[in-house]
């Protein structure tokens, strides 16, 4: 099989801007809007998240030859299954506090269609470096889309950032950003300044 | 595998499926094996933590596991031994989800030494008062388990039997007082028919 | 909904023919400015009432909303958009006045700031302005500031004790489903009760409504639709004896329900465009009133209700689409209009 279209470092670069998963092609909404109301859980939720998408890429790639096309959705769900139960047990032994607060979403990594979609679209066709490559820049955009909407709700909604309080005492806690209507407003915010820088230098180009 | 089928036998279809099925299967269990007692130690210390507040003059350790009325609970012992109260898990609907507590009585049940909350998902900024305020803790402090708990809106004193509700969480304070009343309820029965059991 | 004249149509081959929802009035004397100052004179009494009850909170409270409102709109639409200015139709003001009269008298000042900019913005500009918002801006910014500082905004907001007047009270409605002591209906109709700073004066309510009605800045079904449905459940809730001492009258006279029929269900944008689809609209906000009232941990629920039936209005507007002089449409579904 030859590798055509885009090389390992153009894969890796357009998985973090041009192609971010949060913010360009609105996948794995359910952790996006579930868990960031934290940067600490949004964090530990994308590390999570990269393990499984990284480990799931490689292992999908150096099996690519010998997947049966119908048999390749079956595959890619075992693969990525094992994995995401391989974290979640880490997460309950090493990070109980954060196991605690993530909850059934380290479970729900399983049903993320960034994984699917990147073992579908890249690991099942390309050679192990280009799939990693991938998987990483994948992996680093969503950590920037969940990192980008977890400050602006840690800030607003607690006045604190990673636990630290960045806003005096007397700030009022904007309760909405704690709850998930402030994960909506908040992302759509993002998506929002997104597409309009986007369209702007569009237009200059 | 000589047939001649659109796909091939089955085992030339399933090879590389039950090879994945079995060595996953395996990694799974070699990391369950491995962080199993790790899992089962962080779940017993978010409990064992609270035995220090929930029973005055209890120490961590000397806690033991006992089964009363078909459900464990934590028999908290002193330093010398004595054991000085017991530390009952509990959980109940409140407002939004579950609630589970912890329910610290002294030796005999008779009297509330302490509650803590292990987890809620009550309102932010309302129903969580009832982990946030620490005076909601404080109210269940020595109240006698004779009789169910009421909840009212006004000042109490201590050990009257009544809980005054937080103002904004009524519904998060009910729930809890509910919880408390229907556990130390259970445990209290439990406990009085097993010593009516080793006495006879 | 601004009445604006038609562009011409095209005419030839291609031309296309513009069809809108009624009115298809074109009096230069009916614009959206004429109709928000006649909303703006209808919620005058409701204004004196809450100065009466509230004294200087009042006027604070309205000002920084008004304000917030107006630089709020300034601001998302005439800088980010680069729209023309609107600050002259009074939208902006109207919607700074509803919120501020919803308010407590005792939020404290960023709580109408960050509600105005939250109606403005999150209620009307991101949905294209003026007649295209779904859901009343007033409403959406309450909602928000609500859930954001729900200590500040709950039902132990409302009182100061030690207080001489009414503002050592709970509101009404609190009262009847808490304690269970029972409010006398006079001190709910002239005001003099605590609670939000439009909300406490039935007839204030009730004298600036009929204003609105009569200058027809707002139509009657809805209303009518709302304060039947709440006559009619309540009515029925007291024969259950769910609340016993919140009685029919308590529910109509107390809490925001006339304020917010006469004076938020008729907001013509967010509401549906045919009679019976108001009269639709009118029952569910009824209805959601009561199952808030009776059911939730909330006393109060006019705020959510009307938001869950603006949330229902294209909805209700496909279902009664009017049929046409001279018979059905053959052919397709005809598409509800959206407003």
């Amino acid at each position: 099989m030859t590798s055509q279209g885009p090389t390992a470092a153009e894969r890796f670069l357009n998985g973090i801007i041009p192609e971010n998963p949060t913010l360009r092609q609105l996948l794995g909404m359910c952790p996006t809007l579930a868990v960031t109301n934290g940067v600490k859980p949004a964090l530990t939720m994308a590390g999570a998240t990269a393990f499984v998408l990284i480990c799931a890429n490689v292992i999908t790639s150096l099996m690519r030859k010998a997947i049966k096309p119908h048999l390749r959705i079956l595959v890619f769900t075992l693969t990525i299954a094992t994995f995401v139960t391989i974290a979640d047990r880490f997460l309950q032994a090493f990070m109980p506090e954060m196991s605690k607060v993530l909850g059934p979403y380290v479970p729900l990594i399983i049903v993320n269609c960034i994984i699917i979609c990147r073992c579908e679209v890249c690991a099942a066709k390309q050679s192990v470096g280009i799939a990693a490559a991938d998987a990483v820049g994948v992996s680093l955009g969503f950590t920037l889309g969940l990192g980008a909407i977890s400050v602006i709700r840690e800030i607003l909604g607690s006045g604190t950032l990673l636990g630290l309080r960045v806003l005096p005492q007397a700030w009022p806690n904007w309760g909405i950003q704690v709850l998930p209507p402030g994960a909506f407003l908040t992302l759509g915010l993002i998506l929002g300044f997104v597409n309009w820088y986007s369209g702007r230098r569009a237009a200059r180009a | 595998m000589t047939e001649a089928t659109p796909h091939g036998g089955f085992w030339s279809q399933s090879w590389l499926v039950v090879l994945l099925s079995l060595a996953f299967g395996a990694a799974l269990a070699a990391v369950e094996i491995t962080l199993a007692p790790r899992i089962r130690e962080n779940k017993r210390n978010a409990t064992v933590s609270q035995i220090p507040e929930l029973v005055p003059g209890a120490v961590r350790e000397a806690s033991r596991e006992r089964v009363v009325g078909g459900a464990t609970v934590l028999a908290a012992f002193d330093a010398s031994g004595q054991q000085v109260g017991w530390v009952v898990p509990a959980a109940g609907q409140g407002f939004a989800d579950r609630i589970e507590l912890l329910i610290g009585l002294d030796a005999t049940a008779s009297t509330i030494t302490g509650i803590y909350v292990l987890d809620q998902k009550e309102t932010p900024g309302l129903g969580d008062f009832i982990t946030v305020r620490e005076r909601f803790r404080k109210y269940f402090e020595g109240q006698p388990t004779g009789a169910p708990l009421k909840v009212v809106k006004r000042e109490v004193t201590a050990g009257s039997g009544e809980i005054r509700a937080l103002t904004g969480a009524t519904i998060s304070s009910e729930a809890v007082t509910g919880i408390v009343n229907q556990r130390v309820h259970e445990l209290a029965s439990a406990l009085a028919a097993a010593a009516a059991g080793s006495e006879s | 909904m601004t009445m604006v004249a038609h562009p011409p149509d095209r005419v030839g081959p291609s031309a296309i023919v513009h069809v809108a929802p009624g009115p298809h009035l074109q009096d230069a004397a009916f614009t959206t400015r004429r109709m928000m100052a006649d909303v703006l004179v209808g919620l005058a009494p409701v204004m004196a009432a809450a100065v009466a009850v509230f004294g200087w909170f009042a006027v604070m409270q309205v000002g920084i909303c008004g304000l917030a409102c107006l630089a709020a709109e300034y601001l998302f639409h005439t800088v980010m958009r680069r729209k023309p200015a609107t600050l002259g139709d009074l939208s902006a003001v109207v919607t700074g006045a509803i919120l501020g009269l919803s308010l407590p008298w005792s939020a404290p000042w960023y709580v109408g700031v960050i509600g105005s900019f939250a109606a403005i913005g999150f209620g009307k500009v991101v949905f294209g302005g003026l007649g295209m918002n779904l859901f009343n801006p007033a409403m959406v910014g309450r909602a928000f500031v609500m859930i954001s500082f729900s200590v500040a905004l709950g039902a132990g907001a409302f009182v100061l004790p030690d207080a001489p007047s009414v503002l050592s009270q709970a509101t009404p409605l609190t009262v009847g489903k808490m304690t269970g002591e029972v409010t006398p209906l006079w001190p709910l109709f002239v005001g003099n009760v605590n609670g939000s700073l439009g909300e406490t004066s039935a007839i204030a309510c009730l004298l600036g409504g009929l204003w609105i009605l009569v200058r027809r800045a707002g139509t009657w079904d809805a209303p009518l639709a709302i304060v039947g449905t709440v006559a009619v459940l309540s009515a029925g809730a007291q024969l259950a004896g769910i609340h016993p001492s919140l009685t029919v009258g308590h529910h109509l006279l107390g809490g925001s329900l006339l304020f917010g029929a006469l004076f938020i269900a008729t907001d013509p944008v967010t509401s549906p465009l045919t009679r019976s689809g108001r009269a639709v609209f009118g029952i569910l906000i009824g209805l959601f009133v009561m199952v808030i009232r009776l059911f939730s941990g909330y006393p109060e629920g006019v705020m959510f209700a009307v938001l869950l039936a603006n949330a229902m209005v294209p909805l209700i507007n496909r279902w009664t689409v009017p049929t046409p002089l001279g018979g059905p449409v053959p052919g397709p579904v005809q598409k509800g209009g959206g407003a």
